[in-house]
């Protein structure tokens, strides 16, 4: 849809426009990463940077970790909500970390502000820094896998100004402080969201200065039909219909029943819709989702599917609905504990489970399913110091039309963010690694195969504390057209021992000696497996990736329990 | 060794080879372009030589900037390497940091591209240390051998790359088993990590392992086939190599370490950066590349180019020293068109071919060199001095139909829009660079070159407000021009994690003179004297839980009080805080300079008369000033003399490149010849 010309900014201008918001975002991503204390944030990019118009509709955010673009749409209509406009002033900053407005676990604190033209008035944008805290006094340190309400999860701010008309609000400071078991990092890095926030609001200033409100806003406007036009344009080579698909989380993190989610995608008549009626009502553990969060993860989804290679804006999403009731598992509400947020990994291959059947030129197999995560926390024997570090391990992704899955990577949901390497872990914790190799044969079969999974062998040589987080260990990655699904990705305490079990999401003591097995699984296949290239299996058995042992290719089937060593 | 009158750099590059000359008794440059030859390098390099007819037996130093090793990478040409590791991690290669590329975030259906090593062509062997280098496991002797035999005779290896854990610490077992391998398969080319990146960090130390093993004959064969037709032509100078993270190095320590090299492509322009930077006394200065495709900038602070230590190949780390260049899709071939309501540039370029619409080569799809023609700044007839006549009929065709019509705006309209959209690309690229160093860019000058920089520069200084806009003499053959002023360099580093309260100055000081003896005995070897010799250390720090570092630079002394204030006074100009976390040390550098005889930058003579001598006419074109056409005086600026001032509207045309400045902007001519550009003084500002 090309706008007519009587309006008041051409093509040029607004695609100048453009690229001012989005420098505008990305300074902002560069004073944060540049000032911040915690390296979650500067180095795993657990963060978030959104620059809305005063109709708080996305106009430019900055690159960072997929699942957090998107939280802050719904968290800033929330906080102005909340604080209304009428109160609002220049160098107002806003905190706010409530989950079931902000759209995120209590971990993860927002800043929003205003952005007014110099001669005052209304709001001409509002910006957003979403940040991950490293500790906000949860009933454990770390991360929290068992908590059975939102007050074991923190300190909680609705929406409270933490700056008022440019100056600090040092009671609501003092209160972090006290609150926080790193108190120093935590303000650290708040103030360092509130650098990146200061660079967003010098920005626009000179943008306003330099083009005028209403040419800004002409532009925005432009900017937005651009966006819904493109995202409008690849969903008509999208089928249209509707589609469900089931799963299940493993547990919630207090009794072991696993949990069923369902979705059902409608595309029809220019709207997608993604519903997930029929899923659990929300749990007793930590794995319900706010809906904000939810929307984050369809968000994903839809942009996969529409126009992956854009940098997004509220236009994109213009075609998207998502449903779920209040009080189910995609929709928490107060009281239900929200922190162990890996019920949106899983979701996201949820919705695409519902989709590939219809188009799986689109989109593979399921990969792995899950973000396996292990974290050691202690205290090193050699610097006496407290050390928490974490690892996300890769698995395989799903097998396409087209090609075999990629062997070990990190989950799509945050394929960008890295491992952690062996040098640094052995380094600062007392984790000694006895192997880390592919799987052969945790690849699902077919015609193109799913990618491998990852054994990692841990040796303690101190003790300490061990924690995992994997939701995905009960039921297999599934398959597409034929295709074989792998085993689910399992934790194997104490091998060999007699206190070996097989578990998920777990927290441990260990001590010195003790071992512990993580299998990640391999991606689902695709088409059937006697339609494999002679050529690509051979290839397969030389490289080691498929033993050749004959083992009968398994269709998957029901929901599984983990298989034990 | 000859004592040659003349200095000769050749630079490759995608289109053209550029050879710059330098007459050390005048202080003449000549310069002369060829074009690339991709199947046989040399051929090319030679060309341009011919083309500027230097004697090669009277030339006493020959730079050459090669993408060779680049090319081998991304065109998979590169020798058929194995791996041998420890036993348990036979997939650290292949797992990598398990990321994918930031582009391809939202692609669920990545493929990753085909290793360079498959896995049948890994081996793992017994042996391990533990993080402190202690032995945990006794390397497996026989093991070692059977893996090699095993990789070369069963699946055809021609060069084995050796990575263990923490051989950083101690590369005894790598040592050993390179030894054993080289005894028993003496054939068989072995690269060993603990010699080429003594870094931590297990992937990428073995990323880097492997590339130097995959480049390594490829990069040998070329360097000894280019020297041998030199030396049939009595070339008996010295042949140095540029590195990618500064200075030069020679042939032999080049075909040793072509890691070095492979992303020397820009280094030469940075070189010449520095060298102006420090010359022309200008603390802060951005440089600024603009090509046919590509448009890199790079933060220069004291004379010094911003550096790292990690760079990136396609997705393969590689720990060597480089710039810290951002590049984006922006040129003069970049091309323009219009998208449901949007103007968007680039980042596809049309190339060497079929190249801009005005090129007449088949180009259909309006480039930024089409806008520049329509707007006036290019001389359709006077284009590289007259050789290549340009089609502006065409390029206003190609933006009436590409652009104007869909828009509804004139094609004058449309080629400026083009050009705002251009500009607010490099503005946010060059803006980007700055806020990530925590600088003012209106405290900085832009040092302009490429062939379009020149065109460029002056329009972003006026947009971003910079202090001043630099051209330098023959902008478009600057990169070959710096390479002249290369120093022979080589970087030595060791990963040694330690808190620095634990750790005394003494084996500190032990550890800087073993790695100094390396980069002393480096130096020695290649030709530099003791007396033009000298050696910087560097430590990089860090508190206490950080993965990332500082480097500061350290006096000889090791005074650690000293050393911890610079740490905690960098950390807080870079990152806004100091922390109050004990500091550890990461990484010991070394840096090795042999310096060369700089180029001379001569002084111009005054010439007789006023800058009118120079002003060839006047010229329509579009000042983005006043948003409109004007005259432009234009000038030709072999005219042009020191003191000489210029007021915009205005054009200085040289022939491979122009440089436009607007209303509201002067230039002056300093003693060297560079053009100073800045706006007004109480000019009008927008």
């Amino acid at each position: 849809m090309v706008a007519p010309h009587t309006e008041p900014i051409d093509g040029a201008t607004t695609e100048v426009i453009r690229h001012h918001f989005i420098s505008a975002a990305e300074e902002m991503r560069m004073t944060l990463t540049r000032t911040a204390c915690s390296p979650v944030i500067y180095e795993v990019r657990d963060f978030g940077i959104s620059i809305y118009d005063s109709r708080l509709d996305l106009v430019a955010e900055a690159t960072g970790l997929t699942r957090f673009l998107g939280a802050n749409d719904y968290s800033v209509r929330k906080v102005i909500d909340y604080v209304g406009r009428e109160g609002l002033g220049p160098g107002d900053v806003i905190l706010s970390n409530y989950p079931y407005w902000n759209g995120a676990h209590t971990s993860d604190a927002t800043l929003t502000a205003p952005v007014f033209a110099q001669d005052g008035g209304q709001p001409f944008a509002f910006l957003c820094v979403r940040a991950h805290w490293a500790d906000l006094g949860a009933k454990d340190a770390g991360y929290v896998i068992d908590s059975t309400d939102m007050h074991q999860e923190g300190l909680v701010f609705p929406g409270t100004f933490v700056f008022r008309r440019g100056e600090p609000i040092r009671e609501i400071l003092e209160i972090i402080r006290f609150n926080s078991r790193s108190p120093d990092i935590v303000l650290g890095d708040f103030d360092a969201q509130i650098a990146a926030i200061r660079t967003g609001q010098r920005r626009l200033a000179g943008l306003l200065e330099k083009f005028g409100g209403d040419r800004i806003d002409a532009a925005i406007g432009r900017i937005l039909a651009h966006g819904e036009a493109a995202a409008r344009r690849a969903l008509a080579d999208i089928p249209q219909g509707v589609w469900s698909a089931t799963d299940f989380l493993d547990d919630d993190g207090i009794t072991d029943e696993p949990v069923p989610m369902k979705v059902t995608v409608t595309h029809r008549d220019g709207r997608f819709g993604i519903d997930f009626a029929g899923s659990s009502p929300c749990v007793a553990g930590p794995v319900n989702l706010p809906f904000g969060s939810t929307m984050a993860t369809c968000k994903v989804a839809f942009k996969a599917l529409t126009t992956p290679g854009e940098p997004s804006n509220g236009g994109h999403m213009r075609p998207l609905d998502v449903h779920a009731e209040p009080g189910t598992l995609f929709h928490a509400t107060y009281p239900a504990p929200t922190f162990t947020q890996w019920t949106g990994i899983v979701a996201l291959e949820l919705i695409f489970k519902a989709l590939a059947q219809a188009m799986p030129e689109r989109l593979p197999a399921s990969s792995g399913g899950d973000v396996p995560g292990f974290m050691m926390i202690g205290v090193h024997p050699d610097t006496g110091s407290a050390y928490a570090i974490s690892n996300n391990d890769a698995v395989g992704w799903g097998a396409t039309t087209r090609h075999d899955g990629a062997d070990t990577l990190n989950h799509p949901c945050q394929s960008i963010v890295r491992n952690t390497p062996i040098e640094v872990m052995e380094t600062r914790t007392p984790m000694f690694f006895d192997r880390l190799e592919i799987i052969p044969d945790s690849g699902g079969a077919g015609r193109y195969r799913g990618g491998v999974g990852l054994r990692r062998d841990i040796r303690f040589l101190a003790d300490g504390e061990f924690l995992t987080v994997m939701k995905k260990t009960k039921t297999r990655p599934w398959a597409l057209l034929g295709g074989a699904s792998p085993d689910a990705t399992r934790t194997i305490l104490f091998p060999g021992t007699s206190r070996q079990r097989t578990v998920g999401t777990i927290r441990v003591a260990v001590a010195a000696g003790d071992t512990v097995s993580i299998r990640t699984a391999g991606g689902g296949g695709f088409g059937l497996p006697r339609e494999r290239s002679p050529a690509d299996s051979a290839a397969d058995i030389e490289d080691g990736y498929v033993t050749g042992s004959g083992a009968a290719p398994d269709l998957g089937g029901p929901a599984v329990k983990a298989a034990s060593k | 060794m000859t004592t040659g009158k003349f200095r000769l750099a050749v630079d490759i590059g995608g289109t053209f080879v550029d050879a710059m000359e330098l007459d050390t008794q005048t202080g003449q440059f000549r310069f002369q372009k060829a074009s690339t030859t991709p199947r046989k390098p040399s051929e090319g390099v030679l060309n341009a030589i011919e083309a500027l007819g230097t004697p090669l037996d009277d030339v006493d130093l020959f730079t050459h900037g090669t993408t060779l090793g680049l090319n081998a990478v991304l065109e998979r040409r590169g020798a058929k390497v194995g791996i041998i590791t420890n036993e348990g991690f036979r997939d650290i290669f292949l797992v990598g940091r398990a990321n994918v590329p930031d582009a391809h975030m939202y692609d669920f259906q990545y493929a990753r591209p085909a290793p360079l090593v498959p896995r049948r062509c890994i081996a793992g062997v017994r042996g391990r240390l533990d993080y402190k280098g202690r032995v945990v496991d006794e390397l497996d002797e026989d093991g070692v051998v059977k893996a090699a035999r095993h990789l070369t005779e069963d699946h055809g290896v021609e060069a084995i790359a050796i990575c263990f854990l923490f051989s950083y610490i101690d590369p005894a077992q790598e040592q050993r088993a390179a030894a054993l391998i080289r005894e028993a398969l003496p054939r068989v080319r072995v690269s060993v990590s603990s010699n080429i990146a003594r870094e931590h960090r297990e992937y990428e130390r073995t990323s880097t392992t492997v590339l130097d093993a995959y480049i390594r004959p490829i990069f040998e064969r070329y360097v000894d086939e280019l020297e041998g037709r030199m030396r049939e032509s009595a070339f008996s100078g010295r042949f140095l190599i540029m590195r990618s993270g500064g200075g030069a190095m020679t042939a032999e320590a080049a075909k040793l370490s072509p890691t070095n090299t492979i992303l020397s492509g820009p280094a030469g322009g940075i070189a010449g950066a520095c060298f102006l930077g420090a010359t022309l006394d200008r603390q802060d200065l951005i440089s600024f590349d603009v090509g046919g495709t590509s448009l890199d900038v790079c933060m220069i602070e004291g004379g010094q180019a911003v550096a790292a230590f990690e760079a990136q190949l396609e997705n393969h780390p590689l720990l060597i020293s480089t710039y810290d260049i951002r590049t984006i899709g922006a040129g003069g071939g970049s091309i323009a068109w219009f998208d449901e309501g949007l103007l968007r540039v680039g980042p596809q370029s049309a190339g060497a071919e079929p190249g801009p619409i005005c090129y007449g080569r088949g180009g259909t799809e309006p480039t930024v060199t089409d806008a520049a023609l329509c707007l006036g700044y290019l001389d359709p007839d006077g284009f590289l001095g007259g050789d290549m006549h340009l089609d502006r009929d065409g390029a206003e065709r190609g933006l009436v139909n590409s652009i104007a019509e869909p828009m509804n705006v004139t094609f004058e309209q449309a080629a400026a829009g083009l050009f705002d959209v251009l500009l607010a690309k490099t503005v946010g690229a060059v803006r980007q660079i700055t806020v990530e160093r925590g600088r003012d860019p209106r405290e900085s000058a832009l040092l302009a070159y490429g062939g379009a920089g020149p065109l460029l520069g002056p329009l972003v200084g006026r947009e971003m407000d910079l202090r001043e806009i630099i051209v330098p003499n023959a902008p478009s053959g600057f990169s070959a021009w710096g390479m002249l002023s290369a120093d022979v360099v080589d970087d030595y580093s060791r990963t040694h994690i330690q808190l620095l309260d634990d750790m005394s100055p003494h084996a500190l000081e032990a550890i800087y003179q073993e790695i100094e003896g390396e980069a002393a005995a480096s130096l020695q070897r290649q030709g530099v004297r003791p007396d033009g010799a000298s050696l910087t250390r560097q430590l990089e720090l860090r508190y206490l839980g950080q993965e990332h570092a500082l480097a500061v630079q350290v006096s000889s002394n090791l005074d650690f009080a000293a050393t911890v204030q610079a740490f905690e006074e960098q950390h807080e100009a870079r990152y806004g805080h100091r922390m109050e976390a004990k500091v550890q040390t990461l990484t010991i550098r070394v840096r090795a300079i042999g310096s060369t005889t700089k180029p001379p930058l001569f002084k111009l003579p005054a010439k007789s008369g006023d800058v009118s001598r120079a002003m060839v006419g006047t010229r329509q074109a579009f000042c983005f000033q006043r948003r409109d056409k004007t005259d432009f005086a234009v000038f030709t600026r072999d005219k042009l003399a020191p003191g000489d001032r210029i007021s915009g509207p205005a054009l200085i045309d040289e022939g491979s490149s122009v440089t436009v400045i607007h209303t509201g902007q002067s230039l002056v001519v300093d003693v060297y010849g560079h053009l100073i550009v800045t706006a007004l003084s109480e000019g009008p500002k927008k």
